[in-house]
């Protein structure tokens, strides 16, 4: 028994047909085919399937496909267009080293972005504090902490130049 | 599929727009069915095959305002987000026991999804809002078939997960009583890691009344009971006795501790639960009254 | 003891220390970590394939016991399930695991499918196959396994005593390892002071963020299988299991989202193999996190023993060891942890007369393997509280009594082997002490702040009597690009990566000109598996010995080419320079190729071999040490238990740095989960069965209980890796426990000796130094 969706992702409209108990999760990684929204754990513990829905992470394995249809869901790979070139704050993790498996990598930057918009002036301990749901088993979190830091610095530079240029 | 086939884990899913939707939709699924909120804590259960509604109602779609205040009362509705209490500049300044705690609970993806509602309805002994709401002396809003009434906490949380909603009733609100300006309040929680949830916690508010010089004390205990547990009157009397003063404070902590019988899990023993409600009751009440 | 095989050249004598580099001590951002914070990298479950099935493990529900039935019909009854295999179905049903290599333990082999047996909770039974992950799911509760329960044994200690139920018919200790040197007997008489101590260490799991995964197909009639795995060598029991040749198995590794060890062991590939060699159809298996909570192997917990006698100076006389290492229900790699733990017993300190015993023991606990550390950092918790006890007990200094016994090199190590490269564990301890520095007082008069460091000494590479040997298979390419393959596995620290940045050092391909294709078991030749910190030292050996050979072999064409003197060459930038002259890589490739010079290099890299004898526990143990210092801060609340980190810093020699910022990357990382290790993690069971597999109650530290990781590196320039550098996967993790309750030894006057340090054992160790005597809370204040 299946019930026929539509999901929005990354600027996109899908349209899909689901168990109601499949979770958006799944759909995501499975039916649509995002390797950036990942597997973990189920619970909502890990931070491994973060998702934006209307710009606010949430646990995509703790939300049935079937009711995320009337909100725009934003991944990792929907953080830049089909160019190339990454987003600033990727470019910071790249430069920090923080990364090491990547499995946090997407659950991480997501959450990251999103303070950013929110608060650009958070500190270094607000930064953990948003970032708490986001395990990293690999880094020990000083690089991670280190790479969103510089990203906030630059956002609050390019507010007080007003700039939005570059 | 035939219908003979097992396939239970695949429920209906069923959405309701408003209350009185979700209302008419839970008579006609009974038992079988689930409401879903925010789903942080229904979800997990439904993925680890421990809960399989025949059923799935979802209070999503139902609109709601953020919190506001009505004749002295601090109204947040249900499907409130943990987010949006946060936010709300008047929970800062009415209520910032209630702030604090939901800065405590899960994380941020919880609390963007997760709502007041939901977990006063989920009655999880170990929250931190079911505690906050019953240290308030708040009420809890429920609605079915045959009307709105409304519960006091103190009557609300009955046992683990079980509340004084019945089967065909929802909460729609929260009300909480506005704190006064010379009001205190106190909470204090110890976790195992960060914004888990609390291996031990105390809400306390401390309610100054105008006849008398020792305010009205409530004090609640999480994780230390089936339910989020109001301490009565006889473990408070060293208040009454001595006033507002640190030697009170350490008898009603020792009372505190005294009184509870907490169970050992996979986190604490009951012997270091009671250790904590000792300490923590001490640290909060401090708190409330202007000792800390 | 240890023999230089001929075709082992001395790893010191390759261009090292003194010589400038370009890209080897740069931190460049590689193609995985590129792809990594693009969320584009496909991992073991990210894989999809055409009519693909999903399998699920059956498992057992107790933790000792008979089947007596095994009853699939509702399950293959449920319509999209397609094959529900049991232990008949397997070819060949063992895992035979001789760890040690055959020195000494008992052989016991561990079924892929139950059969008749049961030994602990979580042991696969059945395998499920259906169209769908949900329905394979309610296929897996509809599979009934009837049992007829046995008494179990479910501590290690307990499983020594003559009555104990058998877990294995053969027995219930798989080893018993000796190391003796000297007269511990009278030495140990002879002593000034003598101190003994008991340290308990626990069940932790790995907790990668990636649960064991994989695919499988079969390809020309090859059954292939794309893995998280740290291993692909075991295609060698896959095909064993099937009875097939070992040329009918591919297994390719993808990158992993984590290991630790815990992907050391075969976990998802012999059930993935027996489905798609059933069905003739691609699978896949995902376990679930509480699945893997259940039934994933853990690190050992080990009980032990020291007693250690010392001289007035704090000179050490004499230790005598005794570690019980609780195995679990199977083998798996425990016969080589707890010999780590043997040889390492006594840390980075001479102790002229040592007797060690190390057994792995069999209970019906969840079976216990490698995790990083690997025996190795078990035993730093017990042999640096013994060198701090050591000193409160000699009025002297912790560092006084470290200063007296540190290893120098050519000095001996209890197993009877020298130690050849410098020991910079000094320099480390200074770094890390001057970096912690004094913070600033408790925040509240019910905390105490308390200091303290840990010294610690991890091997890299694998016991010398495995004669380890790794290859790389080096290829410019007529367009000046280079190919690299190798059969390394990568965990995410780097592993191909570091392969790069060395080949790029001695060829000059810059490294956006080189790919690097590894894992797998058909088309790269082999570098053993990625574990025992031994990739940099095995893996990079062999990419340098290859770079430099192919460099050799163009280096005729390009001196003609260019009129170059013998030795002028320099080889940067993607091009061959001599005397103001230059040649791309590419023209100096297609040149190659019309003079029919040979343009690829395929290196065997052995490592330096050896014998150990278990019958006198004298002999060859590992290639070689990395030792390093932590340091902490920490402040504990004396009512509640918390211990905050508030500061930590971590140095370790490694070397010669590769790639500074995955180094730094690699401490930081050890160190925190060494914190967990320390203060947090634990998988508690009841008889067998764990208290919960839910993520949400194994506590690996979140960012907000960690402090930032300050890192401190010594480059001693001596190591046995390529151009002396050293391994540091694992050796950060080894000092954290014994750093943290030395820290809170100094907060609070009293020693935690159980692990993890929860608050609760902190208030008890409280209680008991308060009723043993109230006065020395006092002092510590």
């Amino acid at each position: 028994m299946k019930t026929q969706i539509f999901l929005t992702v990354n600027g996109e409209q899908h349209e899909l047909w689901v168990r109601n108990d499949r979770t958006l999760l799944d759909a995501l990684h499975d039916d649509i085919g995002l390797p950036d929204v990942r597997y973990g754990c189920g619970e909502g513990v890990c931070g491994t399937c973060t998702v934006l829905a209307d710009n606010e992470p949430i646990n995509a394995c703790l939300t049935f496909a079937v009711q995320a249809q009337d909100v725009a869901i934003q991944t990792l790979s929907g953080l830049t267009n089909a160019s190339e070139e990454l987003h600033p704050l990727q470019k910071c993790f790249l430069e920090h080293g923080a990364a090491q498996c990547g499995f946090c990598t997407p659950g991480m930057v997501l959450t990251s972005k999103v303070l950013a918009q929110r608060n650009p002036s958070a500190t270094r301990q607000e930064i953990r504090y948003e970032l708490v749901g986001n395990l990293c088993r690999c880094t020990g979190y000083t690089k991670i902490v280190d790479a969103v830091e510089e990203y906030f610095g630059q956002v609050r530079e390019q507010a007080s130049t007003g700039g939005g240029d570059r | 599929m035939s219908a003979a086939a097992p396939n239970s884990s695949a429920f209906e899913y069923q959405t309701a727009d408003c209350w009185e939707e979700a209302i008419k939709l839970r008579a006609l699924w009974g038992e079988g069915a689930k409401l879903i909120a925010g789903g942080q804590s229904l979800v997990p259960m439904i993925n680890l095959r421990l809960a399989m509604p025949a059923a799935l109602i979802d209070l999503n779609p139902i609109v709601s305002s953020g919190p506001w205040l009505d004749q002295g009362e601090l109204v947040i509705p249900a499907m409130t987000r943990h987010r949006a209490v946060l936010d709300s500049p008047l929970v800062a300044t009415h209520f910032p026991m209630l702030a604090k705690a939901v800065g405590l609970v899960g994380n941020v993806r919880v609390r963007n999804r997760g709502t007041i509602g939901g977990s006063v309805s989920h009655a999880d002994p170990t929250g931190e809002i079911p505690c906050v709401v019953l240290a308030a002396g708040g009420r809890i809003v429920v609605q079915g078939p045959s009307g709105m009434r409304s519960v006091p906490a103190d009557d609300f949380f009955l046992t683990y997960l079980t509340t004084a909603t019945d089967l065909d009733e929802v909460v729609t609100e929260i009300r909480l009583p506005v704190a006064g300006d010379q009001d205190g309040w106190g909470f204090d929680e110890v976790t195992r890691r960060f914004s888990d949830f609390a291996t031990v916690e105390v809400a306390v508010s401390a309610r100054s009344r105008a006849s008398e010089e020792i305010p009205e004390l409530r004090v609640v205990l999480g994780g230390v009971a089936d339910r989020p547990l109001l301490l009565g009157e006889d473990i408070l009397e060293p208040f009454r006795r001595l006033g507002a003063d640190p030697q009170a404070i350490d008898e009603v902590a020792q009372n505190a501790a005294n009184s509870i019988s907490p169970e050992s899990d996979v986190h604490a023993s009951a012997d270091y639960r009671r250790r904590l409600t000792q300490v923590l009751t001490r640290r909060s009440l401090a708190q409330a009254v202007g000792l800390g | 003891m240890t023999e230089v095989l001929p075709d082992a050249p001395d790893v010191g004598s390759l261009p090292r220390t003194g010589e400038t580099y370009n890209i080897v001590g740069t931190s460049p951002a590689h193609h995985d970590f590129i792809e990594k914070v693009k969320g584009s990298l496909l991992y073991a479950a990210d894989w999809r394939l055409p009519g693909m099935l999903h399998a699920k493990l059956v498992r057992s529900q107790i933790a000792s016991g008979r089947i007596t039935r095994i009853d699939t019909s509702a399950a293959l009854a449920l319509p999209g399930v397609v094959a529900v295999l049991t232990a008949e179905d397997v070819p060949y049903n063992q895992i035979v695991e001789n760890a040690s290599g055959g020195l000494g333990e008992v052989t016991v082999s561990q079924p892929v499918l139950a059969a008749d047996r049961v030994r602990y909770a979580g042991e696969p039974i059945a395998v499920v196959a259906a169209t769908e992950p949900e329905i394979a799911a309610e296929a897996v509760d509809l599979v009934e396994v009837t049992y007829e329960e046995t008494p179990g044994v479910f501590d290690a200690e307990s499983a020594l005593a003559d009555d104990a139920p058998l877990v294995h018919e053969e027995g219930n200790v798989l080893v018993n390892w000796n190391i003796v040197r000297g007269d511990v007997e009278n030495e140990m008489a002879a002593a000034d002071v003598v101190v003994e101590g008991e340290y308990q260490s626990q069940h932790v799991e790995h907790a990668y963020l990636e649960p064991e995964s994989g695919v499988s197909w079969l390809e020309n009639d090859v059954v292939t299988l794309r893995i998280s795995t740290q291993v692909i060598e075991h295609a060698t029991e896959i095909a064993e299991i099937l009875e097939v040749p070992e040329s009918k198995v591919r297994v390719i590794a993808s990158y992993m989202g984590g290991g630790f060890g815990g992907k050391e062991d075969m976990t998802v590939e012999p059930y993935l193999a027996l489905v798609t060699w059933h069905t003739r159809k691609p699978a896949r298996m995902v376990w679930t996190r509480q699945e893997s909570m259940l039934a994933s192997t853990k690190r050992h917990p080990f009980l032990m023993r020291y007693r250690t006698g010392a001289r007035q100076d704090g000179t050490i006389v004499a230790q005598e060891v005794e570690i019980i290492g609780d195995a679990g229900a199977y083998p798996c790699l425990s016969a080589r942890v707890l010999f780590a733990g043997a040889a390492l017993a006594c840390g980075p300190y001479r102790v002229p007369s040592v007797r060690c015993t190390s057994r792995a023991v069999f209970t019906n606990n969840v079976p216990s393997s490698a995790f990083r550390g690997f025996g190795a950092m078990q035993v730093v918790f017990g042999y640096e509280s013994q060198m701090d006890q050591l000193a409160s007990k000699l009025g002297i200094s912790r560092e006084e009594v470290r200063d007296r016994n540190y290893y120098v090199k050519g000095d001996t190590i209890p197993s009877g082997d020298e130690i050849t490269t410098a020991v910079a564990v000094t320099q480390t301890r200074e770094l890390a002490l001057q970096e912690l520095g004094e913070g600033p007082p408790p925040t509240a008069s019910h905390k105490r702040v308390g200091r303290g460091f840990g010294c610690g000494m991890q091997p890299y590479g694998r016991t010398i009597w495995f004669r380890d040997h790794a290859s790389a298979w080096l290829t410019l390419q007529t367009d000046g690009s280079l190919l690299i393959r190798s059969g390394v596995t990568d965990l995410g620290a780097g592993q191909a990566a570091s392969l790069c940045q060395i080949a790029s050092e001695v060829l000059g391909a810059p490294l956006e000109s080189i790919s690097v294709y590894i894992g797998d078991t058909a088309l790269n030749p082999p570098a053993g598996g990625t574990f025992a910190t031994r990739q940099l030292y095995m893996s990079g050996n062999a990419i340098l010995r290859a770079s430099h050979d192919l460099r050799d072999q163009l280096t005729g064409v390009a001196e003609d080419l260019l009129d170059a003197a013998d030795g002028e060459l320099a080889w940067q930038g993607g091009k061959v320079q001599a005397g103001g002259r230059s040649l791309t890589l590419a023209d100096l490739a297609k040149e190659c190729q019309q003079r029919g010079v040979n343009t690829s290099n395929l290196y065997t890299w052995r490592a330096p071999g050896g014998k150990f004898d278990p019958s006198t526990g004298q002999g060859g143990t590992f290639p070689d040490y990395t030792f390093g210092t932590h340091a902490a801060e920490v402040e504990v609340d004396l009512e509640t238990g918390q211990v905050e980190v508030r500061r930590y810093v971590a140095s370790h020699d490694v070397g010669r740095q590769i790639n500074p910022v995955r180094v730094e990357g690699q401490i930081q990382g050890g160190a925190m989960q060494g914190l967990g290790y320390a203060l947090m993690e634990d998988c508690p069971l009841d008889e067998g069965q764990a208290v919960s597999t839910l993520f949400a109650n194994y506590l690996i530290p979140s960012s907000m209980d960690m402090p930032d990781i300050q890192v401190a590196v010594v480059e001693s320039g001596e190591g046995r890796g390529p151009l002396g550098a050293r391994g540091i996967g694992e050796p950060p993790v080894g000092p954290t426990a014994a750093t943290i309750a030395s820290a809170i030894e100094d907060a609070i006057g009293v020693r935690p000796t159980q692990l993890p340090i929860t608050p609760e054992r902190i208030l008890k160790l409280l209680d008991e130094a308060g009723s043993a005597g109230a006065q020395t809370g006092e002092e510590q204040a």
